[in-house]
């Protein structure tokens, strides 16, 4: 890694980066809150996204940068973010910056989106020169937008922001509850609304997009946040008897959703449905993303979120179920935890001596712990013999402690307690979909983990508190927000969509609640060590 | 508490291990120093009210269980289950505990985490726990209410849905001639409201408090 040092609004930020990954300044500087002014794809030709070189090697001034920039500017070091690469340590100048916005270019730009296993089908003659498909994966924390080019099959853009919803309850019960006054109900229907409206917005104009282009939307995302956003049905799934049954979340009309988008009249916003009451359809896409019913042999697709979803695909069937994983990955741990956004501690190791070291995202003021930095913690506690399996600390302290960059970060037990039973709820719930499907989980040859807090996750971490299962090398592989890019499938190409209804029609739905054995498993894996090790 | 008991510093110091067991919640060894005590000639009244309640009247010293986390409560649940099994083989006769209680998660909450301490709380007090498990039909619970000669009806919901399957419950019991069967509900939800606006004799605000009121209940001591 190298230091990437950034002078802007008069302060000076330290940025950690990989400079072997050959990504722009502008790329860099992306997901943090010091981001420079742009208003095109990064091709140069906004010639907005202006700093001045003030050490270090970016490379030379390319073609674009001569026509945007006089001469003068470029005897001075201004250059254009996007067409500089930095090499070692390098010092800038943010001349513009970006103005502030709730939607953000997730750590790992358009990447954090996974594989895309799909191409685009032949355009129709018909079609608008250069069309463009928006993908919303909608969250019960989080709202991502993917802007698609729909020829190319290249994600253009992504945005990620938190859901408005937030502030009628953290979690999917009590926004349901709330939805049972009607007037409520519009009022979160029109915040879910207005939120991927805004990030279309955004998109539009920090990457110069004309969203009339604009052919298709599709939503995807859990049962609960569908239903609300169509404001249909919502209040079925306050009865657990309708929790395996399918709920019609296609709203009634879609022609005022497009005109609030900016979209064109025939563009259109497709609700892909869920499978059932807790599964929704982001599960659905993921599998579809990555293609699982053409796996040989058994693979586990696990969705970390507010609302944890599980899929198992057996040879035949996809087994499926939600658990409560709570949003205790997501930033409700505690009062020292946030999202996997800038300022987040995202890795915590042990270094010289036993202390602790960070690494933090998109920035050097550490803000709190994100999902993966606690895992990193719980993980080193245990391993230094701080924290036990039950989930106290040795010294018999209510909360540990330590600093980051200045500022004291903390731990309480109350909030390993919170992340226990997260990880339990996870875990059992691995356990009895592997026995209902007849699998053993250590012979899985796929573990694909998903989600926002998914794609920082390190494995051994994992492994060590009992959040995954120790598995070979290359079995657990992080794939990013499958949901995300099982909807850029399913815009692309008529076969992703085909097999999204094979999927549908050979999925089998397990209600945790019913199974006698998730109790146990439930025990087991509350402990905080290897799964499968005896209490 | 039921009935004579030696108490004095060797009784104490015999069911110190099977205390110590309890309480850090290792279920095979509470197991087998229960089994000890037996086979050492205690009656299994004595292994309730030395071993299994004076535990519970430490976790109920030790500012409640709200200071515990969830597994360690659950391993001490599953410790007093064990013993209960030796003591029991095939579950307290209705003769045999100080009383029965039925309890369930009504129908529409799956959650049962607090309903299952409750339970283990009442077992290690030495009470008959009939317990009818989650997502449970107001009827079934009135039916084994009835059936099981309940001395009181208990009623645990996490989530507010089950608000409404709660204020079922007293109609319900009328209905069936138990008019005069108390009912307490707790569990995040419920203890948000008062006993009136649940139609329940009692709101506990956790499982020692409910375990208190109806200990007063049995005793016939008042109870508000």
């Amino acid at each position: 890694m190298a230091t990437l040092r950034v002078r802007a609004g008069g302060a000076l930020h330290l940025l950690a980066y990989d400079p072997d990954a050959g990504n722009s300044l502008r790329a860099i500087l992306e997901p943090t809150d010091f981001r420079v002014r742009t208003a095109c794809l990064g091709l140069g030709a906004c010639g907005l996204c202006r700093v001045r070189v003030l050490a270090g090697e970016v490379g030379a001034p390319t073609a674009v940068e001569r026509v945007q920039l006089e001469d003068a500017l470029l005897a001075e070091r201004v250059r254009l973010a996007c067409q500089c690469r930095p090499v070692g340590e390098v010092e800038i100048e943010v001349l513009s910056l970006a103005p502030p916005s709730s939607w953000h270019v997730p750590p790992g730009g358009l990447a954090s989106i996974g594989t895309l296993r799909w191409e685009a089908d032949p355009a129709p003659s018909h079609a608008v020169p250069r069309p463009l498909g928006v993908a919303v994966d909608l969250g019960t924390s989080h709202i991502s937008v993917a802007l698609i080019d729909l020829i190319g099959a290249r994600p253009l853009a992504l945005r990620v922001g938190a859901n408005p919803q937030r502030a009628h309850g953290a979690d999917v019960m009590t926004r349901l509850v709330a939805a049972g006054d009607p007037d409520h109900a519009r009022a979160l229907a029109s915040l879910a609304r207005a939120a991927v409206g805004e990030a279309l917005g955004e998109i539009a104009r920090s990457e110069g997009i004309d969203l009339r282009r604009v052919r298709r939307v599709l939503v995807v995302g859990n049962t609960a946040m569908l239903s609300l956003l169509a404001d249909r049905n919502h209040q079925r799934l306050l009865e657990p008897a309708n929790w395996s049954l399918p709920i019609d979340c296609a709203p009634l009309e879609t022609a005022s959703w497009g005109r609030e988008w900016g979209l064109a009249p025939e563009a259109s916003i497709e609700v892909v449905a869920p499978l059932a009451g807790f599964v929704g359809s982001d599960l659905l896409a993921g599998v579809v993303a990555e293609r699982m019913p053409e796996l040989r042999t058994p693979g586990l697709l696990i969705d970390f979120g507010t609302n944890s979803e599980i899929a198992l695909w057996s040879g035949d069937t996809l087994w499926v179920t939600a658990t409560a994983g709570g949003p205790a990955f997501e930033a409700s741990a505690g009062r020292d935890c946030i999202p996997a956004e800038a300022g987040a501690v995202v890795r915590v190791r042990e270094g010289e001596g036993g202390a602790l070291e960070c690494d933090i995202i998109a920035g050097d003021e550490p803000r709190g712990l994100c999902g993966s930095g606690l895992v990193d913690l719980l993980a080193c506690l245990l391993r230094q013999r701080r924290l036990g399996p039950r989930g106290r600390f040795s010294d018999g302290s209510e909360r540990v402690e330590f600093e980051v960059n200045g500022r004291v970060l903390g731990l309480g037990w109350r909030e390993v307690d919170a992340l226990q039973r997260a990880k339990a709820a996870i875990g059992a719930g691995m356990k009895v979909l592997c026995g209902c499907a007849g699998v053993d989980p250590y012979a899985l040859q796929r573990v694909l983990v998903a989600g926002l807090f998914g794609s920082h996750l390190d494995l051994d971490s994992a492994a060590a508190i009992g959040l995954l299962p120790r598995l070979p090398e290359g079995r657990v592989v992080l794939v990013g927000n499958t949901a995300l890019a099982g909807a850029c499938g399913l815009l692309l190409c008529a076969d992703a969509r085909r097999m999204l209804e094979r999927v549908r029609a050979c999925a089998r739905f397990v209600n945790l609640g019913r199974m006698a054995a998730f109790d146990e498993a439930f025990l087991d894996q509350l402990f905080l060590q290897p799964m499968g090790s005896p209490p | 508490m039921n009935g004579p008991h030696s108490s004095g510093p060797s009784t104490e110091a015999a069911f110190q291990p099977l205390v110590d067991a309890l309480l850090v919640g290792d279920h095979k060894l509470a197991a087998a120093v229960a089994q000890h005590l037996i086979e050492q000639g205690c009656s299994r009244e004595q292994v309730v009210t030395d071993g299994l309640e004076h535990a519970m009247g430490l976790l109920d010293d030790k500012c409640t269980v709200e200071s515990f986390n969830l597994l360690e409560i659950m391993l001490v649940g599953r410790a007093v289950s064990a013993v209960v099994r030796v003591l029991y083989p095939d579950g307290y006769a209705p003769t045999e505990g100080r009383a029965t209680f039925v309890i369930a998660t009504l129908e529409g909450d799956v959650h049962d985490l607090g309903k299952n301490i409750v339970r283990m709380v009442l077992a290690g007090k030495g009470f008959r726990v009939v317990d009818l498990g989650r997502d449970c039909p107001v009827d079934d619970l009135v039916g084994a209410a009835q059936r099981e000669g309940a001395a009181a009806v208990l009623v645990s919901g996490l989530i507010s849905p089950v608000v409404s399957q709660v204020r079922k419950l007293r109609p319900a019991l009328r209905a069936c001639g138990l008019a005069h069967v108390p009912v307490v509900a707790g569990g995040a939800a419920l203890k948000q409201l008062r006993p009136e606006a649940l139609d329940v004799d009692y709101v506990a605000e956790n499982a020692f408090d409910g375990a208190h009121y109806l200990e007063r209940h049995v005793s016939g001591a008042p109870t508000t």
